[in-house]
């Protein structure tokens, strides 16, 4: 374990099972995430957030930390449980997330809760691998909650 | 049925050589014309991205010019929705936008979007007694000191010890904060827009994750395009303008300070963007594009809003004042000098991402206005009250800061821009290549050497950021700063180069 840590890999752990890349955008980042069931892509929306930040191999999931969101339709949503995660990321013990589940989802409500499994940033092993987050943005925001693949647009702004 | 690019086209005319407008039905509901400052060179970009975009693209973005339309269509606007030449898609408002709303009519709306996320991000200008000669010998330790003295980065914390009171009392009193803890001189405060506080600011209205967000990161650079660095005076265009700033000479040795309002900024406009949602569905107000949310200026969410505003607008000053109180630091290290002795006074401080009341003339009268400007820089000319006393014949400094290797510029506002734009110029260079593209694209090592070649000392926290914010992946500075001269909008001043960054 201590050798694998200081090379910057999660060891016995595997490398996370990505489905989501960055596309292009003049200014900032646009993440294309997608999934089995819409709420893969959520997951994997949130966790293309934490690999702009970090590469989300070198983190270890030590921590396991709950985030809620609501709102009034998808977008809201997705962008209400982006922001929390976000939130955890710039305060306190700075959380880094390597993968994320959503444990429920509430459809008539727009509610959903959702676990972030990974440790807090650590300068020596996180640093230097990526940039910054500034904010989850609406900017030509899409969420298709389709069958077999359901897919999300979404810009964070660097 | 979306129209094609030559349909488009029949919508915007070129109604002199650096300046284009948009008619109206460009899109829906336009209560004015949009206009646009460009020259060939940064008209072929701002047609590029219609024509991208008319093309149909995943992600679906809009280009510049739709965005500058939509802004038009806004309630409330007067004159014209303006892009400046650095002018780039952006959320809702494009980067390089300024929109004025009349404030005595009760329509009239502000919007988080026309301020930006990094509420507040600007820009400062330290000058030197140094030269180049001093700087050069000493150009890694003094870059190093830098780097140590000054958090960037992801993961990084301030320095300068702060209690959750004392953010309350920086979101009030700004730079007045700085200045009481002994992190500011007092001609800083008179030589900063609004004299580094915006007296309506009310940090009851900064929300207490914006504060969580704040708390560790003031005094910090922060990432993505926000620097430091070391520069000289490369060219002196306008000698008097040059003198009043103290500047006196080519291979001067300044500082440029580039950052905003860090996390607590972008919580205030997220949570503004939220509650003004709601508003805008109980208040019936339309807009063409989600991420114009926006708000009655005299509903309780516009002025939960302009109030929360300018307590991250001041906050942002505090952060420019740590930052400028490290930089001392560093260079008083370096040099085994105090700050004093060299000469270490702030030219002057702009904002490039803020909404300000400012009193202009409409149409022969004078009116109150909401002045918003995202990626803009104020330009106010000589003779403008608000403008500090020794500018008060060459007209207010304007600090444009280039890309990480490329130089800066220094202009002054004029009259012509006073009545063409209320006041507005340029911010920067603009991006030309997106982020994505810059990381697959760009090599990190070449782009360092080739900074190597230019002399330019860096220490960047992010390796991949440096690809990103390669110089390829911007506009080209001096155009912009040309297009804008040519323009009468804003006059050049100096010219500067940098010899190190600090980069997150």
């Amino acid at each position: 374990m201590e050798s694998s840590e200081s090379e910057g890999k999660a060891g016995e752990y595997y490398d996370v099972v990505k489905k989501f890349e960055y596309l292009d955008h003049t200014a900032d980042v646009q993440i294309h995430s997608w999934g089995d069931t819409i709420e893969e892509a959520f997951e994997h929306a949130v966790m293309g957030m934490f690999n702009y930040m970090t590469d989300i191999d070198g983190v270890l999931p030590r921590k396991t930390m709950e985030v809620s969101a609501e709102g009034t339709d998808y977008e809201s949503l997705l962008f209400h449980l982006m922001d929390e995660f976000l939130f955890l990321s710039c305060t306190d013990d700075y959380f880094m997330a390597r993968e994320i589940k959503i444990t429920e989802f509430n459809r008539e409500k727009w509610t959903m809760k959702a676990l972030g499994y990974g440790e807090d940033f650590d300068r020596e092993r996180h640093g230097g691998k990526g940039t910054e987050v500034k904010a989850i943005t609406y900017s030509a925001m899409q969420v298709y909650d389709k069958t077999p693949k359901s897919e999300i647009f979404v810009i964070i702004d660097i | 049925m979306p129209r094609t690019f030559d349909e488009e086209l029949q919508f915007l005319e070129k109604k002199s050589p650096c300046c284009w407008t948009i008619k109206k039905d460009f899109v829906p509901n336009m209560k004015v014309e949009g206009l646009f400052y460009v020259n060939d060179h940064l008209e072929k970009l701002m047609l590029e991205e219609l024509r991208n975009s008319c093309r149909g693209n995943i992600g679906g973005f809009l280009p510049g010019v739709k965005q500058i339309a939509n802004v038009a269509a806004l309630p409330g606007i007067v004159k014209n929705s303006i892009g400046l030449p650095d002018v780039h898609s952006g959320y809702g408002f494009a980067i390089g936008n300024m929109a004025a709303f009349d404030m005595d009519d009760p329509e009239a709306i502000v919007s988080p979007g026309g301020v930006g996320f990094d509420i507040n991000c600007g820009v400062r200008l330290l000058r030197t007694n140094l030269d180049e000669t001093d700087v050069q010998p000493v150009k890694e330790q003094l870059c190093q000191s830098l780097f140590d003295h000054i958090p960037v980065g992801v993961g990084s914390k301030g320095v300068i010890p702060m209690a959750a009171k004392d953010l309350e009392e920086a979101l009030e009193m700004g730079v007045d904060w700085s200045l009481r803890e002994g992190y500011a001189w007092a001609e800083d405060k008179e030589h900063c827009e609004e004299y580094g506080r915006l007296l309506q600011a009310d940090q009851s209205k900064v929300s207490s994750k914006a504060k969580k967000r704040g708390l560790p990161q003031l005094g910090t650079l922060g990432a993505g395009n926000h620097y430091a660095e070391i520069q000289v005076v490369d060219e002196i265009f306008d000698k008097h303008a040059a003198n009043k700033m103290g500047i006196d000479h080519k291979g001067q040795v300044c500082v440029m300070i580039h950052c905003g309002s860090r996390g607590l900024g972008h919580q205030v406009a997220t949570d503004a963007l939220v509650a003004m949602e709601k508003a805008m569905k109980r208040d019936k107000i339309v807009v063409n594009d989600r991420q114009l949310a926006c708000a009655h200026i005299t509903s309780q969410e516009g002025q939960d809003y302009l109030k929360g505003m300018f307590a991250a607008g001041n906050y942002a000053w505090v952060n420019r004042s740590s930052m400028t109180f490290l930089t001392r630091q560093a260079f008083g290290k370096v040099f085994n000098s105090s700050p004093d002795d060299l000469d270490m006074h702030l030219i002057y401080d702009v904002s490039h991402n803020i909404a300000k009341v400012e009193e202009h003339m409409v149409d022969g009268k004078q009116k109150t206005l909401l002045v918003h400007r995202k990626g803009a820089t104020r330009a106010f000319p000589p003779h403008h009250p608000l403008i500090p006393v020794d500018y008060q014949l060459t007209g207010q400094p304007v600090l444009i800061g280039g890309t990480m290797g490329t130089c800066s510029y220094v202009l002054t506002g004029t009259q012509t821009g006073m009545e063409n734009t209320f006041g507005t110029t340029c911010h920067g260079a603009g991006r030309a290549l997106s982020r994505a593209k810059s990381r697959r694209n760009l090599d990190y090592q070449e782009v360092l050497d080739r900074l190597a070649d230019l002399g330019i000392s860096i220490r960047v926290a992010s390796p991949k950021l440096v690809m990103e914010e390669a110089p390829e992946s911007y506009k080209d500075v001096t155009e912009v700063v040309n297009t804008c001269h040519a323009a009468g909008i804003s006059k050049k001043a100096i010219k500067l180069r940098p010899v190190a960054v600090i980069k997150g």
